[in-house]
């Protein structure tokens, strides 16, 4: 079993490598700072699929003293062909030379045959300190790409990418922060071509990579389908003694449970949250500024909220009618048709009308006193009786999972989550729509969904996640 | 020998629970390794497999001999039997009580036997729909003990497997004991049997429901098929007199057509249920098997290759430091400016210099390190004509200070006179002020030099 190709990631010091490391491995714990010397060893990052390496990236320092290195090339090189020869004799013999540790740890992978990933930063302009660099790199002889990232808000890529063609073979724009997933695919690929023998490996890597955000994609609907249904189904209970506490009223009583429930929801949530973060390997997201930005200006259950992401009312019915005459379907073919339909009028006039009764108001079941029973009695608060809520949440899901699904791990930026203010499940197709409206009211009347239903609901998600996707991608 | 299928599922659902705590990337890796060394092996990677797997690595967790989980199942199991058996004897005792004043109703016996058969169709039926009316009992029976109810939630979806198989027992034990008592008695006991209806039924129309009933045993034992003259001769009034005209013998000619009755009807019935239900219980625990969550997911991540994409790595904590406690200075008097890597341009880098006789040089970037070499001996006999004895030094504000700008300034401040004053001017791609972004790594880098004669000073002259 090879090895597969190595890259190493090279340049000038804070110029955005281990940015590009970070997206490409997906990993968020690297650390990047505007501070040169921020990485002062080299760290390889393989990409592994069933423990096969198909390619390994490698974070270095970037470069301290890059004339003087070539200097010393330049002084122990005799013709052009002895170039990669002289310089890793260099490495050899500067090895433990604390001047030329950190040229040491990046050419040392590039003379045991990495290929080149050269990053610059594109928004500051072209400096001539690049070219002892540049010529270094180029007297390795190994395979090279050039990245042009860019840090800050102006724009010198194109003297950039004139001065960078000089020296390498392809010259991309690559925005380690911003750049979408399939610009990391592309890069990959680009990798790849650097030579022969290294198409194969990346291609298959791209293959993995491309397959694994599709499964993430159907595990993050499971995962928003688990909590719908036990946020819609969720019930506050409490026992106590038939004497209960001495001057607290039912009112009281109801408070309490409320809050409890309250509590309990936006727990929940944030634990949808925490998995999808998880689930796409960003695990080191600023939760604690998200969430107080959250429950401050964008909570769960705060009229905002609910302007942002609940439906209309003529949605409602809709949905309801269509979730209706699902039911009422089976009336008609248990009848063989002879109903001639009016089994599944029936069911959707049904739907419609509880949909609308329901959906006019964030209504929470009041307080529920159960019967006493050998001394005790139990009071439940929930569930809630309200289809919105469940919208709410499913719209908030949606929108994190966007999020997190379009951040590249380099980013540090806290993560902010702000509401929009039009109704993107108008872009969901009708069956969908009715799927979960059906599986709203299952979980209002309290009822479990069968494995059949849950199924349905998660292809329904899945589907709402894409349309998301487009409404977001193309607003028009 | 396989493992039981309920133990399999239990010891699944177990499993489970336990990897709930484990992430999702070891469970991967652990699993897709298990599938690809399945698949190497030529062995199918179902649960069984996986769990004995598992199981290797852990050998305390191997159960041997009884389950104990299914303790409490057990239980109830002997406890129907325990029951059935007395309740057997003491019915059969009840049936066949006789004190030589009346005859034994074989019609009641039959009614009894119809009674037995209904329950034990509603016990399957109740099995076979999952309805259990007595849901609530062993939560009531578990709180009047005081102890959490043992069983989870796979045992909970099997309760009425469970129940049926233990009702099933109970009956078996039950007709067993039952008929073992008949046949005692018939042995120590005259017993008479008769038969008696207030209905106006013929002795014909008896004999065709005897007849019936007798049907799956008729050619085995013609002897326990009863006669129309039998049938005729034992029909019994209770307000004439005991006897009659039959024969004391003839009244007991009924007893094998009884033990028959209850065998097929009660015990081989029962056995049949009790077949039924264990095959009902060990279908259901596979389907349960089947569509466990845990099963599905487990079948994803053995088929779905464990791709890592290199994220194990962490130095998130190893975080440079970012504070510096020393600010920007006035701009010095001073007679030379050097531009490092081509900073500025030599208007700037003249307008900075307030001394009449001033020199601009050029350092670092293109430049070679001979280059550099001059320009520090330039400067030297500027500095060293008299005042001012300070040096500007032109960066790019955005670029890192360098090893190759440190090495410089070292050898400036060696060469140079002793009371030379340098001041690192940081420059910003457009003409006002950098960033304090882009100035604090000249701060910090001036820091970390820790130099006394060594400053940063903004082109402004403003100090920070």
């Amino acid at each position: 079993m090879t090895a597969g190709p190595v890259f190493a990631v090279v340049g000038h010091p804070n110029k955005g490598k281990s940015s590009v490391v970070a997206t490409l491995s997906q990993n968020d714990a690297i650390a990047i700072a505007l501070e040169p010397g921020t990485t002062r060893q080299s760290q390889a990052y393989p990409l592994t699929v069933d423990g096969e390496t198909l390619y390994t990236l490698v974070d270095t320092p970037g470069f301290q003293r890059p004339r003087k290195v070539l200097e010393w090339l330049q002084a122990h090189s005799l013709t052009a062909s002895d170039r990669a020869e002289t310089v890793a004799a260099f490495v050899t013999q500067h090895r433990n030379d604390a001047r030329f540790h950190d040229e040491c740890e990046l050419l040392a992978p590039l003379v045991e045959g990495a290929g080149i990933i050269y990053v610059v930063d594109g928004s500051v302009p072209y400096s001539a300190e690049n070219e002892a660099e540049m010529t270094i790199l180029r007297w390795t002889g190994q395979p090279s790409l050039a990245l042009i990232n860019s840090i800050g808000p102006d724009d010198y890529s194109e003297t950039w990418q004139a001065a960078l063609g000089q020296f390498f073979q392809v010259v991309r724009r690559f925005d380690a922060v911003r750049a979408p997933f399939d610009q990391h695919l592309s890069l990959l690929k680009a990798f790849g071509q650097l030579e022969p023998a290294w198409e194969q490996p990346l291609e298959r890597a791209v293959r993995h990579l491309r397959d694994q955000r599709m499964r993430r994609r159907e595990q993050t609907a499971g995962l928003i389908a688990k909590a719908l249904e036990e946020m819609m189904t969720w019930r506050e209970q409490r026992t106590f003694t038939a004497g209960r506490l001495p001057g607290q009223s039912d009112d009281e009583l109801a408070v309490s449970l409320r809050e409890r429930w309250y509590k309990h929801q936006r727990q929940r949530e944030q634990a949808l949250r925490l998995a999808i973060e998880r689930l796409y390997q960003h695990n080191r997201i600023q939760r604690q500024e998200a969430e107080l930005t959250w429950h401050s200006d964008h909570d769960l259950f705060s009229e905002k909220s609910r302007r942002a992401w609940g439906v209309s009312r003529a949605y409602l019915t809709t949905a309801g009618f269509g979730a209706g005459a699902l039911g009422g379907v089976g009336i008609d073919a248990v009848t063989l048709g002879t109903s001639l339909g009016a089994g599944a009028l029936v069911g959707g006039l049904i739907g419609a009308a509880g949909s609308y009764f329901y959906g006019d108001r964030l209504a929470l079941s009041a307080l529920k006193l159960g019967p006493l029973r050998e001394g005790l009695q139990t009071a439940t608060f929930g569930p809630v009786q309200d289809s919105q809520f469940g919208y709410i949440i499913l719209g908030r899901a949606i929108d994190h999972w966007w999020h997190i699904s379009h951040r590249n791990h380099a980013g540090r930026d806290p993560l902010d989550l702000v509401p929009t203010e039009s109704h993107w499940l108008q872009h969901l197709n009708r069956t969908s729509r009715n799927t979960i409206q059906k599986c709203f009211d299952k979980c209002r009347r309290n009822k479990e969904l069968d494995g059949k239903s849950r199924h349905e609901l998660e292809l329904a998600i899945a589907a709402a996640l894409d349309a998301y996707d487009e409404w977001r991608l193309n607003p028009a | 020998m396989p493992k039981a299928t309920l133990t399999l599922l239990l010891d699944f659902d177990d499993q489970v629970q336990k990897d709930q705590g484990q992430t999702a990337a070891f469970l991967h890796r652990r699993d897709r390794k298990f599938a690809l060394a399945c698949e190497a092996d030529g062995r199918h990677p179902g649960p069984a497999n996986w769990l004995a797997y598992l199981g290797g690595f852990n050998r305390e967790r191997q159960i041997g001999g009884s389950d104990p989980r299914l303790r409490v199942w057990r239980r109830v199991n002997l406890a129907f039997i325990a029951v059935g058996t007395l309740l057997g004897l003491v019915t059969m005792l009840g049936l066949l009580f006789y004190d030589g004043s009346g005859q034994i109703n074989v019609t009641v016996i039959l009614g009894f036997v119809l009674l037995q058969v209904s329950l034990a169709a509603l016990t399957s039926l109740q099995s076979f729909f999952g309805w259990r009316p007595w849901g609530q009992l062993p939560d009531m029976i578990a709180r009047r003990l005081g102890r959490a109810r043992p069983s989870g939630t796979v045992l909970r979806q099997l309760q009425p497997q469970l129940s049926a198989r233990a009702a099933h027992a109970g009956g078996l034990a039950f007709g067993i004991s039952g008929l073992l008592t008949l046949l005692g008695l018939v042995v120590v006991q005259d017993l008479a049997f008769g038969w008696s209806t207030t209905l106006s039924t013929a002795p014909e129309a008896f004999h065709r429901l005897v007849q019936t009933l007798a049907w799956p045993w008729q050619s085995l034992w013609p002897a326990a098929v009863p006669s129309l003259e039998l049938v005729a001769e034992s029909r019994f009034y209770r307000i004439e007199d005991a006897g009659g005209s039959t024969a004391p013998a003839r009244w007991g000619d009924w007893w094998p057509f009884v033990a028959m009755v209850w065998l097929c009807y009660i015990i081989l019935l029962r056995f049949i249920l009790l077949m039924v239900a264990i095959s009902h219980l060990e279908l259901r625990a596979r389907r349960l098997l089947a569509r466990h969550p845990g099963l599905k997911t487990l079948l994803y991540r053995m088929e779905t290759p464990a791709l890592e994409t290199g994220n194990a790595h962490s130095d998130a904590a190893d975080q440079p430091q970012m504070t510096t406690s020393i600010h920007t200075h006035p701009l010095p008097n001073a007679s030379v400016a050097i531009r490092w890597a081509g900073a500025g341009d030599n208007q700037l880098a003249s307008s900075l210099l307030k001394s009449e006789q001033h020199l601009v040089l050029a350092a670092g970037g293109a430049a070679t390190l001979t280059d550099d070499h001059e320009t520090l001996q330039q400067a030297r006999l500027t500095l060293g004509s008299g005042e001012p004895r300070a040096a500007l030094i032109l960066t790019h504000a955005w670029e890192p200070p360098t090893g190759e700008l440190a090495d410089f300034l070292a050898e400036a401040l060696q060469q140079w006179p002793q009371t030379t004053h340098i001041a690192l001017v940081p420059v910003g791609a457009a003409p006002d002020t950098p960033p304090e972004h882009q100035v604090a790594q000249w701060l910090r880098f001036t820091e970390r030099l820790g130099h006394t004669r060594l400053s940063v000073s903004l082109a402004s002259g403003e100090p920070s």
